[in-house]
């Protein structure tokens, strides 16, 4: 077990020390002073005696900055890098997790019931389905929504977080974690007020994820149900509901977190695309900005942010599927 | 009364070129008391019959068959829930590839604690019912010949080696005190010593428990000194069963010869470094199966009714179908 976990903080921290390596080498890959790339300080002179530095202490230097949190100014406001990345990535973080969450919530019944149907009017109809879902482009399918729930029917809001006669103090980043710190405000209300923001942005990202979880889903359980071992289940007697629950469900469900720990990647690119139309102030609306604006410390600071946090979810996930699976022991001395 | 009862099972399966019978009016009886044995070659359908009998079998295939009984009750037109009820309690199954037939995800404890049926558990508390489960399967354990008993409890199935995983699945097969054991080549891959301890278990458990066994299997020479009576099988079809002595000393049907032929260990009078005999030809596959009695192309005795699939016929419990048996005057 603790080799597993030092194995896994290993990879992690060579990971990451590889981003931040990318990130400083933007620097210098920029336009302009690399001085200037890395702090946001306009000021020839510490310019000057950052270009007499050699590049290996000058990184060490970076590395130092990057640990302090110290992440460099923005050229655009002015304001600390790592302050407005600390207000905008949990808002990236939290949208990307309702949406993970509603698409697993959503795709694995639909994916088991495909599954433990197949080839059936129900199954085809899923797959149908989810061919649909999955080749819809989301930025399409959100503009879509906002014409159909937004203009037309006028349910649900089209922008924002939160109703802005709404006073919720920004303290952890997240929407429903800062209405329930929050005082003197009508808390249902701010929390219903959210979940209608949230409704349209969520349901866009989570749909294409929903997709390939009901194919990933469908198709293991298919597999693992003709597996020996639910047929040996079978011949002791057990009925079905008990067969799946205790042996088909679980096996079924192993392939399904690699998938998932891939998905995280495209769940968050799809978030950084549906946030600029629905003008979420997460991060992805933020580093587009940053890129209109030629903001070239906030660009790096921010494929620093996005990078680690996909790489840090990423293998959490994977840690998490190597810890619940027994069978992989046997590889232990082979791969990861 | 016989336990199990299978007359003229006919099992087909769903392919691209049609239904092909994998089964052929296959004939099976399994008395109290008694190990029968089912024996043929790889392919041949066994465990076919192993899976038409306990159920649950694929869509691609269906059966159909003038008798499928379990003490006199038709398991063919059971509901599921009664068919289970019999599965749970008096039949038991092991299957050939024990690793494969154990859920890779959970520990072998748990999964033997988990067929313990609730009947031997009693009342209690959770911790108290856990504890009489846990008794029952070290028990077993001990009782199939495994002795370090918190190793393999504690075990998943891929830690384990294949003969362990055998007396294994032979423990869990035994927790629900079943009427008729069904083990499907139990002995496959093991080495002498274990091999003689499964066989020496099943004899006790049958002259103890009265346990019935069905030993499917091709190790003739392990069948001959535990099994009372024996079936044949080839390309699905049954070609002769009856008392295993009759059998040995008195084939009847050319495929039984040429089977016992074919294990040295029978042949009294074999020379040594004579070739082994054995039949001309392959066992056909699925697709080409020879139409009338299977073995026809590979017989020598085989002649124009052949085409014709034989009869059963009857000395006393000696049963066989052949148009010419062996030791019979020429018509």
């Amino acid at each position: 077990m603790i080799k597993i976990l030092l194995r896994y903080t290993n990879l992690l921290v060579l990971t990451l020390l590889v981003v931040v390596i990318f990130s400083f080498a933007l620097a210098y890959l920029f336009p302009g002073e690399p001085y200037t790339n890395l702090t946001g300080v306009i000021d020839e002179q510490a310019a000057a005696a950052h270009q007499n530095l050699s590049v290996t202490s000058a990184f060490w230097q970076y590395l130092g900055n990057i640990f302090a949190g110290d992440w460099g100014l923005s050229l655009m406001t002015g304001q600390s890098l790592a302050d407005e990345i600390a207000i905008t990535l949990p808002a990236t973080l939290e949208l990307s997790l309702y949406a993970l969450a509603f698409a697993l919530l959503v795709g694995l019944p639909i994916g088991f019931w495909a599954g433990l149907k197949p080839h059936k009017g129900i199954d085809y109809s899923v797959l149908g389905a989810s061919a649909v879902m999955h080749s819809f482009p989301v930025f399409w399918l959100a503009m879509l929504l906002v014409l159909i729930f937004s203009l037309q029917f006028g349910w649900l809001p089209m922008s924002g977080r939160l109703n802005l006669l709404m006073d919720v103090p920004n303290v952890s980043g997240f929407i429903f974690v800062d209405i329930f710190l929050a005082d003197n405000i009508d808390r249902s209300q701010a929390a219903w007020d959210a979940v209608k923001h949230l409704a349209l942005p969520t349901f866009c990202v989570s749909i294409i994820t929903m997709a390939t979880i009901i194919r990933a889903v469908r198709r293991s359980t298919l597999e693992v149900m003709h597996k020996p071992f639910i047929i040996a289940a079978q011949s002791r007697g057990l009925s079905n509901a008990q067969i799946f629950f205790k042996h088909g469900f679980r096996n079924a469900l192993l392939p399904i977190l690699p998938i998932l720990a891939m998905q995280v990647t495209t769940i968050i690119t799809n978030v950084m695309i549906v946030e600029s139309i629905f003008s979420w102030p997460g991060i992805g609306n933020w580093l587009l900005q940053a890129i209109y604006q030629q903001d070239y410390p906030a660009i790096r600071a921010g494929m620093l942010a996005v990078a680690g946090a996909v790489i840090v979810v990423t293998i959490l996930i994977e840690l998490f599927n190597r810890i619940i699976d027994p069978s992989r022991e046997k590889f232990e001395d082979v791969t990861f | 009364m016989a336990l199990l009862d299978i007359k003229n099972l006919t099992l087909e399966i769903d392919t691209e070129a049609g239904w092909i019978k994998a089964l052929d009016k296959a004939n099976l009886m399994v008395k109290e008391n008694e190990i029968q044995a089912l024996v043929g070659e790889s392919g041949s359908g066994k465990s076919l019959i192993v899976r038409a009998i306990s159920g649950g079998l694929p869509q691609q295939m269906r059966i159909t068959a003038d008798r499928l009984t379990w003490r006199g009750k038709n398991l063919l037109a059971m509901n599921g829930e009664e068919r289970r009820e019999i599965m749970r309690r008096d039949i038991a199954v092991v299957f050939q590839d024990p690793i494969g037939t154990l859920d890779p995800t959970v520990s072998l404890g748990e999964q033997l604690e988990e067929s313990v049926p609730y009947e031997f558990v009693g009342s209690g508390w959770f911790w108290q019912k856990r504890a009489v489960r846990r008794k029952i399967a070290i028990q077993l354990l001990h009782k199939v010949g495994i002795k370090d008993h918190v190793a393999t409890m504690r075990a998943y199935p891929h830690q384990i080696t294949t003969d362990i995983g055998q007396k294994f699945m032979i423990a869990m097969a035994l927790v629900s005190q079943p009427a008729l054991l069904i083990a499907d080549d139990p002995t496959r891959g093991m080495e002498a010593t274990t091999k003689t301890q499964i066989l020496k278990l099943f004899k006790r458990l049958n002259q103890t428990k009265g346990l019935s066994i069905l030993f499917v299997g091709h190790d003739l020479l392990a069948i001959s000194s535990m099994a009372d009576s024996m079936t044949v099988l080839y390309c699905g079809q049954t070609v002769e069963s009856g008392p295993i002595q009759k059998l040995q000393k008195r084939p009847l049907h050319p495929y039984t010869k040429a089977l016992m032929e074919s294990a040295p260990s029978f042949r009294v009078d074999l020379a040594p470094k004579s070739p082994l005999v054995t039949l001309p030809g392959t066992i056909p596959t699925l697709q080409h199966l020879p139409i009338g009695c299977r073995l026809g192309p590979r017989c020598e005795r085989a002649q124009k009714t052949c085409v014709q699939a034989p009869e059963i016929r009857k000395i006393h419990d000696h049963q066989y179908s052949c148009h010419f048996p062996l030791h019979s005057k020429a018509k």
